[in-house]
């Protein structure tokens, strides 16, 4: 297998089934040294499944896969920091024992670790944990501790699943600010979220993924460049005129006008400039607000999949499918 | 390498330094060798000396009075009592002969636990005496010494003229016997004992026989077992030689059930927890396991160590020490790791495919069954260690193990060739089992959901 340098993660034409759902399929990505790869996807995407095929706790049914350039993940695991989605402590374990545990499961030489824990918990604001149970603590903390020992041993590859899910704002902010930091000291990260606002304040890649199909795969920037702006938001000073469909769609390049609670949302065709139609707007109504809407990536994901109710269908299919599928693989 | 061993010390202290751990497997023990030292020193509080009389009604025309003057000498009851103190020793000793010093004076103190025997005085009542009237003198004393008069009367016996000259029908009759409450039962039968014999010598003489020729040639002669080898004669042993093969397959039991149970408790445990994903981040499937096999063996072999060692201290206590013989130890230690790395590789699979400890005991069943077996089939192999059953069972993993530990351990000898062989079955049965439950591991600790069955474990390990 060509190892470009350049690469933390290489997977090519990666297939992996459960029973007969297929939960990735032909799967391709590379995933740069040093970038912040967001892996984003409905619940029952695949998403999962990727990571533990590139963790090697499974392994795909066929294509290749190659971990900062060796074919396993098994032969660099002290290389790799990892927050699973399914994550726990031992209850009875006090924090500070469980972190040196794992250290030292990562490799860490005992001289200076557990130094490195208690300024690690510092770090984090649980400096009093230190001598607390696992069992004592509350969920979002005993969410930081397995996060202190996925970063723990300086990994050159950190992925983290669903690193966000269970923690307040004050712990969010605290985690994408530890997150960035990691990226910042060169390490690539890969995170998976469901939430696509996650994804879009932090990442600076994009891999969305859908039913076991790649979507998309850009940089962030590319993405927007890609998804262009295609809608004007528009307030009227007055509200009667916004009630006004007609005069709205008669706009030259408009392709969908929507009004909602005083409102004008106008879709435009494809290779319409905006600022010509706002122009346009400007010199015929008065209007109190109006703006170029970027769309989220929400809004990319559902156009990319077909549609707002499609991928609400999709998505549900999926668990149904998903949980089907874990009964198949788990039992008859 | 690095990684099994540290999964291996965790596992091994996170299951020895628990309160559970100490109190239920350091306990008992501990609580045994206080029991066996402290014992004889709280039977050696004897008995109070009972003191007292014996009122006589003596029906018989005053037949009685000089044979039961003569059965109730002092001396004799003293003689009696010495007597009666040494026979058990000597059927304590039959058991286990105990010929260290320490161990001897334990049963002697136990044996000599009543006290060297009441002293009683007779008191010969008139014939006409009235029996109801003379029994309410026994309520002066519970019978126990601690009384409101100086020489208080513990028994009146009421013997009738019958008893010793047949009746109308041709037959002799028994005698009525009050005693004071609480009389030590002891006492009692001596008081029995004495008057039966000055009845039964007093109807011999009517019969003009010697009372004393009739006893001597009654007496019931002793036999004595001695096992002929091909060393020699030896004491016949039985007790020691019969229990120690089952003494060695239960220390092997106890300590392979107990590391298997909490190798399981532990995996269900890091799986329900869902810590488990967590530890496979930094290692294989198979050094999670190898590691926490190899820590529980470790907790297994701590128990085995305590509880033989506490087995070896009591035998040389009790001078069976020539019983153990240092191959003996080397096989158990065989068949130990054996039969611990079977039951573990299944009770390791078993805690990765299910979520909690109620799914694992629906798998559990086959596993309980192959340690129940030995447990029922200890006293036929250890009466027989050579018959077709035993030799077939010692070829049977997973219960060959226990099997072949009752037969090296009995005294019979066993074809040699058989340990050899029952020994690379047993580790061919180990591969096999490490092979089965590695698959199962792999598969099983990322499963979560609907339990599965035997199929689907197959299914795992054809997959895998």
């Amino acid at each position: 297998m060509e190892n470009r340098v350049d690469s933390a993660i290489q997977i090519r034409g990666v297939t992996k089934t459960f029973g007969t759902k297929v939960a990735v399929n032909k799967l391709d990505l590379d995933v740069p040294q040093g970038s912040l790869y967001g892996f984003i996807g409905p619940n029952g995407a695949g998403k999962t499944t990727t990571i533990r095929m590139i963790m090697s706790i499974i392994f795909p049914d066929s294509g290749r896969l190659s971990v900062l350039g060796k074919a396993s993940a098994v032969e660099s695991k002290d290389r790799i920091g990892y927050l699973p989605e399914e994550r726990g402590l031992y209850r009875k374990m006090k924090v500070g024992a469980f972190l040196v545990y794992m250290g030292r499961l990562k490799g860490i030489d005992n001289a200076g670790l557990d130094k490195k824990v208690r300024d690690w918990l510092e770090r984090m604001k649980l400096g009093d944990c230190y001598k607390k149970k696992c069992e004592e603590l509350s969920k979002g903390m005993q969410q930081k501790i397995q996060f202190i020992s996925a970063v723990l041993h300086e990994p050159d590859l950190i992925i983290l699943d669903e690193p966000f899910s269970g923690l307040d704002p004050v712990n969010r902010r605290l985690l994408r600010e530890m997150i960035l930091e990691q990226n910042k000291a060169g390490r690539t990260l890969i995170f998976s979220t469901h939430a696509m606002f996650e994804a879009e304040q932090l990442c600076d890649n994009l891999f969305m993924i859908n039913k076991g199909v790649k979507v998309l795969d850009l940089p962030l920037s590319e993405v927007w460049k890609k998804y262009d702006p295609k809608a004007i938001l528009i307030e009227p000073l007055a509200g009667a005129v916004a009630s006004d469909h007609g005069s709205w769609s008669a706009l030259p390049g408009v392709r969908e006008v929507k009004v909602e609670n005083g409102h004008v949302e106008i879709k435009l065709a494809d290779g319409q400039d905006p600022s010509q139609i706002m122009a346009e707007i400007a010199s015929r109504v008065p209007v109190r607000r109006m703006e170029i809407r970027k769309p989220s990536l929400e809004d990319i994901f559902i156009e990319l999949v077909g549609g707002s109710a499609a991928a609400l269908q999709a998505e549900t299919e999926d668990m149904r499918e998903y949980a089907a599928a874990g009964k198949e693989a788990t039992g008859d | 390498m690095i990684k099994t061993i540290t999964v291996a010390i965790r596992e091994f202290l996170a299951t020895v330094v628990t309160k559970g751990f100490l109190l239920g497997i350091l306990l008992p023990p501990i609580l045994m060798g206080f029991a066996i030292t402290l014992m004889p020193i709280l039977m050696n509080q004897a008995a109070p000396k009972v003191q007292g009389t014996v009122a006589i009604i003596d029906r018989t025309g005053g037949t009685l009075e000089s044979g039961l003057k003569n059965a109730f000498d002092p001396e004799k009851l003293a003689a009696k009592r010495a007597e009666k103190n040494k026979k058990k020793v000597e059927q304590a000793t039959e058991v286990m002969p105990m010929q260290t010093p320490q161990s001897k004076q334990a049963v002697e103190m136990a044996a000599n636990a009543g006290g060297a025997g009441p002293s009683l005085t007779l008191e010969f009542l008139p014939p006409t005496a009235d029996a109801d009237a003379e029994k309410k003198r026994m309520t002066e004393t519970d019978g126990k010494g601690d009384s409101k008069v100086a020489n208080p009367r513990l028994a009146l016996a009421v013997i009738p003229e019958s008893s010793t000259n047949p009746n109308a029908s041709g037959k002799f009759e028994g005698y009525d016997l009050f005693v004071a409450p609480k009389l030590d039962p002891e006492v009692q039968g001596e008081i029995r004992d004495q008057i039966g014999q000055a009845v039964v010598d007093q109807r011999i003489q009517v019969a003009g026989l010697d009372p004393k020729r009739i006893r001597d040639l009654t007496e019931r002669p002793k036999g004595e077992t001695k096992v002929v080898t091909a060393e020699g004669e030896k004491k016949a042993n039985q007790a020691a030689a019969f229990l120690l093969p089952v003494g060695f397959m239960m220390l092997l039991w106890i300590s392979v059930f107990t590391g298997g149970q909490y190798l399981l408790t532990s995996t269900v445990e890091e799986k329900s927890s869902r810590v488990m994903e967590v530890l496979l981040s930094a290692v294989s499937p198979m050094q999670l396991m190898v590691g926490k096999i190899v820590g529980q063996m470790a907790v297994s072999f701590v128990i085995l160590a305590l509880y033989m060692g506490a087995g070896v201290v009591g035998m040389i206590y009790a001078n069976q020490g020539h019983l153990l013989e240092l191959m003996k130890f080397v096989y158990v230690g065989i068949y130990f790791l054996i039969s611990f790395f079977l039951i573990a590789s299944m009770m390791a699979a078993i805690g990765s495919a299910v979520n909690d400890m109620r799914e694992a005991q629906a798998l559990l069943g086959p596993v309980m069954i192959a340690l129940v077996i030995p447990m029922m089939l200890w006293l036929p192999l250890s009466r027989n260690p050579n018959s077709m059953f035993a030799q077939i069972c010692s070829f049977l993993p997973p219960i060959s193990p226990f099997v072949m530990v009752i037969r090296i351990a009995g005294s019979e000898k066993i074809p040699f060739w058989q340990i050899p062989a029952s020994i690379a079955v047993g580790l061919l049965a180990v591969w096999f089992a490490a092979w089965a439950a590695a698959k199962i591991f792999r598969v099983g600790v990322l499963m979560y959901g609907k339990p599965p069955n035997f199929p689907t474990l197959i299914r795992w390990i054809r997959m895998a």
